[in-house]
């Protein structure tokens, strides 16, 4: 089943272009010999467009962190396609596609894992420059001070472990070392969902500042649909390793084409519902 | 008692031992070959400070009786007594206690050549701390270089790797310490005698601090700050160096303080059965070697003490790679 996408009727060329991406993994039975496979995702076909934000919803065990993953260059997919500007990145060996990192961030769902407990804050900001070779130690501090101002962190805490930080201001110092490269594509693992809803929207407002100021194109796993509605510029649904939708956020709320999309659209109306009786 | 406290304790304890150690020339009364062939298996010597009277000295005396008519010696501190040189280097002949000759101190009784076994034990801890000391290094060296490439690479090179390991664990080292020295020369120095012990004790111990190293490794490798640092372009190299082999530390630390005392006991098994340094190096190995004879082990009770006082010091290290395991764990959490 291959899902019609109208996302690029009548927008530039993409920035980040996904084709045909698959994910496979071999699993050998116990006490046997026989093997068999089991799909993360199969043939996935994604666009993202700069100054846009694609939101992958579906729900735990759909595929979403996988697939982010190999977007994000972690994982090895089986096949398909990753192109950066008609570039693809599948074909480039491992010493051409380092300074691609560079390009390419992705934010983690839980910012204490993502981080290394026994460095400090700056350190951890300053590490992909390190990676990278970029600058001397000086200018790195500095860009990694300028960046913990720019995500709305007090750079005099630049001294502190993760640790002493709380979650929301944690997951600004993911998004602070995720800029650090300068990348163009952005990708949030369920960002979100560990944060309060307070943290939720000013983590949001905080994204949203950054994508207008450096036109990044944003990757944006979640599997909360309502809450997607509030940022999506479009949205691609999954479901068991295969999107099946793939729409204008707008268009997607008022008239999901695919059932699955009606059922999960029918379930947050649901919970509103119960919401709405309970107070009243 | 925190972890921390107790570890600082048991550091506080190895430290003033390896201190006791190292100076061994300014704690001991006499040198480690010194002998007395008039006074073989003499029992330890009492301190006294009360004399027959009842009175109280300060200073402490002792009593040789041996002779015709018993003679006192009070102990004397900081005498000038057998040359000795500090850290093999300085030359020095201050002892910090001692009796004026003829009379004779042995806190631990003296061995078949009359020589000092409180000395002795002294200076034989040298080479077996040494020994234990460097057995210890290369183990867990080649564990964190075996384990580390196993489970940061996995695949084939892990399997290659861990059945390695597997045989070295399966090896009966013992006769395999007898096939090589059998097929050295039959008189070698007693350094190469040395560094053969160490270097076989280091080489067949790698293997279990490996498969630690690679569990810790493999779990290492998956959490999501490794994982990102390799999303900004790092190499394996890096990770390694960064941020995998660092959580090992934790491990490698309590591992090197669990294996210092087995390869310390290792060396005295293996002097014991005649592998190990020989006379008259001092090792503890080579004193306990006279238990060897059944008239020693009934008649000589003393000659068990350099044992016996192996027993405090191994516990003070197990307590140490207690507390470092307990505190590593919190620090994991």
């Amino acid at each position: 089943m291959k899902v019609e996408s109208n996302l690029n009727s009548g927008r530039t060329e993409p920035l980040l272009r996904v084709t045909g991406l698959s994910q496979q993994f071999v699993q050998r039975r116990t006490l046997s010999r026989s093997k068999f496979t089991v799909n993360a995702f199969s043939d996935v076909d994604l666009a993202l467009f700069a100054g846009r934000t694609l939101a992958l919803v579906g729900e735990s065990g759909a595929g979403k962190s996988s697939l982010a993953r190999c977007v994000a260059l972690l994982d090895q997919p089986t096949a398909g396609k990753i192109e950066l500007e008609g570039r693809d990145l599948l074909a480039l060996g491992r010493k051409a596609l380092i300074p691609i990192h560079g390009q390419i961030q992705m934010i983690f769902q839980d910012p204490t894992s993502a981080m290394n407990p026994s460095r400090s804050a700056g350190e951890i900001i300053a590490e992909p420059l390190v990676v990278q070779g970029e600058g001397t130690k000086a200018q790195r501090r500095e860009r990694a001070l300028h960046l913990m101002e720019q995500v709305g962190l007090d750079p005099r805490s630049e001294g502190k472990r993760p640790f002493e930080f709380s979650g929301g201001q944690r997951q600004r110092l993911a998004i602070a070392r995720g800029l650090a490269l300068g990348p163009r594509v952005l990708i949030f693992d369920e960002v979100l969902s560990n944060l309060d809803a307070l943290n939720q929207s000013l983590i949001l407002r905080l994204l949203a500042d950054l994508q207008r100021s450096h036109s990044l194109a944003y990757l944006h796993v979640s599997h909360d649909l309502r809450l997607v509605s509030e940022f999506a510029d479009d949205v691609a649904l999954m479901c068991e390793g295969r999107i099946v939708e793939q729409q204008d956020a707008r268009k997607l709320f008022e008239s999901p084409k695919h059932s699955y999309t009606r059922d999960l659209l029918a379930t947050v109306q649901s919970v509103d519902s119960i919401l709405l009786e309970r107070s009243a | 008692m925190t972890h921390r406290q107790k570890l600082v304790g048991a550091l506080v304890l190895l430290a003033a031992f390896q201190f006791l150690i190292l100076f061994a020339g300014f704690f001991a009364p006499y040198g480690f070959a010194a002998q007395d062939r008039e006074q073989p298996f003499a029992a330890p010597t009492t301190v006294h400070f009360w004399d027959t009277q009842g009175h109280f000295h300060l200073r402490p005396f002792i009593v040789d009786s041996e002779s015709s008519e018993a003679r006192v010696y009070p102990v004397r501190f900081f005498v000038s007594g057998t040359p000795y040189k500090i850290a093999g280097i300085i030359p020095a002949q201050v002892h910090l206690f001692g009796v004026e000759q003829p009379g004779r101190i042995f806190l631990m009784g003296s061995d078949a050549y009359g020589r000092d076994q409180f000395s002795r034990f002294l200076f034989g801890g040298q080479s077996s701390m040494l020994a234990g000391l460097i057995a210890a290094l290369l183990s867990v060296s080649i564990g964190i270089l075996v384990g580390g490439i196993a489970g940061y690479y996995g695949g084939w090179v892990d399997e290659l790797l861990m059945r390695g390991g597997e045989l070295f664990l399966a090896l009966p080292w013992l006769y395999l310490l007898f096939a090589v020295r059998a097929a050295l020369p039959l008189h070698i120095s007693q350094w190469e005698v040395f560094l053969l012990l160490v270097s076989v004790m280091g080489l067949i111990g790698w293997a279990r601090p490996a498969r630690l190293i690679r569990g810790v490794v493999l779990s290492a490798k998956q959490r999501n700050f490794v994982v990102a640092a390799r999303g900004f372009g790092a190499s394996d190299a890096y990770l390694l160096r960064r941020h995998v082999l660092p959580q090992t530390y934790g491990v490698l630390l309590t591992q090197m303080t669990l294996l210092i005392p087995q390869y310390v006991l290792a060396e005295v098994t293996l002097t014991f059965l005649g592998l190990g340094v020989g006379e008259p190096l001092p090792s503890w190995g080579t004193q306990l070697a006279s238990l060897q004879q059944f008239y020693v082990l009934s008649s000589y009770w003393w000659m068990f003490l350099p044992a016996l006082l192996l027993i405090p010091l191994f516990l003070v290290f197990y307590a140490a790679a207690d507390a470092l395991q307990e505190i590593h764990k919190t620090v994991a959490l």
